[in-house]
């Protein structure tokens, strides 16, 4: 992946992704975590190499809605009611309007804000709002999430507590889930495998599986194998780049 | 309902106000007054300090001539030549005038939007047209107009329309591009076509900077509105009183019409803002108010 | 480089017209309309190429090389299209008419231009700006004033000026005092409004950190206020030339001693003089970008630290 100002973003990245899994890619700024998903997403194109999202491209994929997005900010719209905002996708790809409602509310339901349909997002805060961005997603039920830092901007109790609802969300919907994170507890708690990934220019560092069991809870956090995990992380990360010690 | 707190301050300004008005009156009159009597002017007052308040042409008209003009200017309501007859027909003008002007504008904005070369042609020239008098245009393009047969109200809509185009047209085309590229990355996870982009994105975005144009625009298409009444033979209209008493030099019809005129500006946009609490309820609390970083000490109560 | 052909081919073939056409006094035959609207169509197409090449300029110089382009296609097609219908000058003057104009009345003009600018709109400007920041000061330092007196300020501004303007010219008289009075009114309450909000709309850390310096309240204006007030007060300058402009026109619509170039207008206008009207909306046009493109100027070497400056 070569952007046109020629920086090299991304040079070896091969992975491959079972259904059911829930990959996290981690690394420090700038190592090409969010352009790899972006390229998942297609929503930019690679310069070179092949990308097959369940035997199609990734444009294919996107052209047949198999996945859904969560981005860094929650990017409701302000105008739209909490309700509406989840309906978005469904509207705009033609879903008939009572099933619409249905799937919407279902879908609230999921991530507990029911009572809050008729809000309009200023009123929840960050975390709600989050989590209403990841119910729309899930809204046309895609096989496939692509989770860009989705708890980023959230402070250290709120994302915790997100955590582990979105382990419920995926074992209760056997999504497959793509997720980008910094957070190296983050990544050891939620993940079935770790990417690790190093930056200049970006690269698969390594590949860690997690064989936390499931289901994990927040006594999972504080077993000597998250950290055994965490501390494989931590070391992969640092000989990625190591020269970044120097700088 | 709850009082504002401004309410009382205001008050007690407008008061200072009108107590302050009152000797200065007296004070810019009374020499006009004396001229007028020792040139031995027919006058139903003796002393000069009496015919302040009642000359014909003061410098400052009195209470009672502003509140005399007032009665007769009002009434009867549907006169023609009474004030809210004419009101009513330059307002229309300027609604008409802002709504052509918000069709027109939404089509250059979307072309500004939508295209790189179209809005390097145009776009400079449309921010340019903000900084230069264009109302210097009305007085000819009413006269042109004329002469195409465009008469009557409908001229002095065109105008307004023309005036109000330009904070419009570039109003929409900002809230047009408002939207977070996050947003339109998520349109693009839908796959959503350019068209459902509009509409479900772009033009919601865009409603508050419309509004926000509007009430920039809405003095200003008043302004067009009221100087084509006036660089015409207008029949009806604000202008056309201003005109009509400006040549009769009517110094108290005069203040009556320059006080119902500010009347109609502050009512047109103070609708627009009602218009825009209605139409855009999710920022009804987001506006609240600010935060106020007031001058240190006071509050911590020095 | 296809779009600048076309271009060419589309200028020379409106610029031929209208030099054949030049001394003729009928309506052109249909064949050499045919020949303007396909000239029209040349530079449209070549136009949108061209613009669409200039679309990622980042030189402002060859960024604005398009608008260019297109107000002198504008130019030359209406040149064209006048000559062609033999539309009488007296209702829509040519390009070249106006521009032929412009230098025949040049010194009337330039004397209008001094009366309605430098002694009108400018006096009015100054006194109204000095004004209005000012009473900023001191409705931002006086809660009483913030309550009862801006609301009225913000009001004013959706008064049309307009209906200001009789009055003043009868109360000052029809000389140009008045509508520097005009203009000075006009401008005063945006410049209090924005200033005001530039002064009090600071962030709560900043002041914080001034509390922490034991400033004093006039240390806290001149290190902390002031400075974030400039962008505010610059955006009202800037504003307040062009309503200055307007205010000055308008105002002489009303009455003027035959001089200023709100009183060309309105009396050309009356008496078909088109031409010198658009003269005198090109003057007026100029100063105003200029006047403005001044305060600009000033602005960016005063706040040019201002995130609205910086770039990429």
């Amino acid at each position: 992946m070569v952007f046109p100002n020629g920086t090299v973003a991304l040079k070896e990245a091969n992975l491959e992704v079972a259904p059911g899994e829930f990959i996290s890619l981690i690394g420090p700024s700038g190592c090409g975590k969010t352009t790899l998903l972006r390229l998942l997403a297609d929503l930019i194109q690679p310069t070179s190499g092949q990308i097959r999202i369940g035997g199609k491209s990734p444009e294919e994929a996107r052209k047949s809605r198999a996945y859904g997005y969560v981005f860094q900010a929650p990017t409701l719209m302000e105008w739209r009611t909490v309700l509406a905002n989840v309906m978005l996708p469904l509207e705009i790809m033609g879903f008939p309007g009572p099933e619409r409602r249905a799937r919407a509310e279902k879908m609230l339901a999921l991530v507990g804000l029911e009572k809050f349909a008729r809000h309009y997002p200023w009123q929840l805060s960050g975390g709600m709002q989050q989590r209403v961005s990841i119910a729309r997603a899930l809204a046309f039920d895609p096989q496939l999430l692509f989770m860009d830092e989705p708890f980023g901007a959230l402070d250290e109790i709120t994302r915790e507590n997100l955590n582990l609802e979105l382990l419920r969300l995926w074992r209760e919907t056997g999504k497959t889930i793509v997720f980008v994170t910094h957070s190296i507890p983050e990544a050891v708690f939620l993940s079935t495998r770790i990417v690790v990934m190093t930056p200049r220019p970006g690269k698969i560092e390594t590949v860690i599986p997690v064989d936390l069991p499931q289901p994990r809870t927040f006594e999972t956090r504080e077993t000597t194998r998250f950290f055994e995990l965490a501390t494989a992380v931590r070391e992969a990360l640092r000989k990625g780049h190591g020269y970044e010690v120097a700088e | 309902m709850r009082i504002s707190p401004n309410l009382l301050p205001m008050l007690v300004v407008a008061l200072v106000v009108l107590a302050l008005y009152w000797p200065i009156m007296y004070l810019v009159n009374i020499p006009v007054a004396q001229r007028a009597l020792d040139t031995g002017a027919a006058l139903p007052c003796q002393t000069a300090f009496e015919c302040a308040s009642q000359l014909r042409s003061p410098v400052l008209p009195s209470p009672q001539q502003l509140w005399g003009g007032f009665v007769s200017l009002m009434f009867p309501l549907d006169s023609p030549n009474a004030i809210p007859l004419n009101a009513a027909v330059t307002a229309l003008e300027t609604l008409v005038g802002l709504l052509l002007a918000t069709l027109v504008g939404l089509f250059f904005a979307v072309g500004i939007v939508a295209s790189r070369a179209f809005e390097r042609a145009l776009l400079p020239w449309i921010v340019a047209s903000q900084t230069v008098p264009i109302i210097a245009i009305a007085p000819m393009l009413v006269v042109v107009l004329g002469q195409y047969g465009v008469q009557g109200w409908i001229p002095k809509a065109i105008i307004a329309a023309y005036i109000a185009f330009f904070p419009i047209t570039i109003g929409i085309a900002k809230g047009l591009q408002s939207p977070d590229p996050l947003a339109l990355d998520l349109m693009k996870t839908y796959n959503a076509g350019s068209w459902q982009t509009y509409l479900k994105l772009r033009f919601p975005a865009s409603v508050p900077y419309l509004f926000t144009a509007f009430k920039v625009a809405m003095t200003a298409a008043l302004i067009g509105a009221i100087v084509a009444e006036i660089s015409t033979i207008s029949f009806q209209g604000i202008g056309k009183m201003l005109a009509e008493n400006s040549r009769a030099s009517d110094v108290v019809a005069m203040w009556v019409i320059m006080l119902a005129s500010a009347a109609l500006g502050i009512f047109l946009v103070a609708m627009v803002g009602w218009l825009e609490r209605l139409l855009t309820p999710w920022r009804r609390a987001q506006v609240a108010p600010r935060p106020k970083a007031r001058v240190a000490g006071r509050e911590v109560g020095a | 480089m296809k779009g600048w052909s076309l271009l060419v081919m589309g200028f020379a073939l409106q610029i031929a017209f209208i030099v054949r056409w030049w001394k003729e006094v009928e309506v052109a035959p249909l064949g050499l309309r045919l020949l303007i609207a396909l000239g029209v169509l040349l530079l449209g197409v070549g136009l949108a190429r061209v613009a669409a090449q200039f679309a990622h300029a980042r030189n402002p110089l060859l960024g604005f090389t398009p608008a260019a382009l297109t107000l002198l296609a504008l130019l030359v097609t209406a040149e064209a299209l006048l000559r062609a219908y033999q539309v009488p000058p007296g209702l829509v003057p040519t390009p070249t008419r106006v521009v032929a104009t412009l230098h025949g009345v040049r010194d009337v003009l330039l004397q209008d231009a001094y009366q309605t600018v430098l002694k009108e709109a400018l006096v009015g400007y100054l006194i109204g700006c000095s004004l209005g920041v000012l009473t900023a000061f001191l409705v931002s330092r006086y809660l009483f004033l913030e309550r009862g007196f801006l609301p009225y300020a913000t009001l004013f501004s959706s008064i049309p000026i307009v209906a200001l303007a009789p009055v003043l010219v009868k109360m000052v008289g029809i000389d140009w005092p008045s509508k520097a009075a005009i203009c000075a009114i006009t401008v005063y309450f945006p410049v209090v409004v924005n200033t005001f909000r530039g002064l009090t709309e600071v962030s709560p850390m900043s002041l914080d950190l001034m509390r922490s310096y034991a400033a004093s309240e006039v240390q806290q204006y001149r290190w902390l206020r002031l400075p974030n007030a400039l962008p505010f007060i610059f955006n009202a300058l800037k504003l307040g030339t062009t309503l200055a402009m307007i205010g000055a026109i308008v105002g002489e619509f009303f009455g003027a001693n035959g001089q200023g170039l709100g009183f060309r207008i309105q009396i050309e206008a009356g008496r078909f003089g088109f031409d010198i009207v658009w003269a005198a909306i090109i003057v007026a046009s100029a100063v105003g970008i200029a006047w403005y493109g001044l305060v600009a100027w000033v602005e960016r070497r005063l706040t040019g630290w201002h995130v609205s400056f910086r770039n990429g």
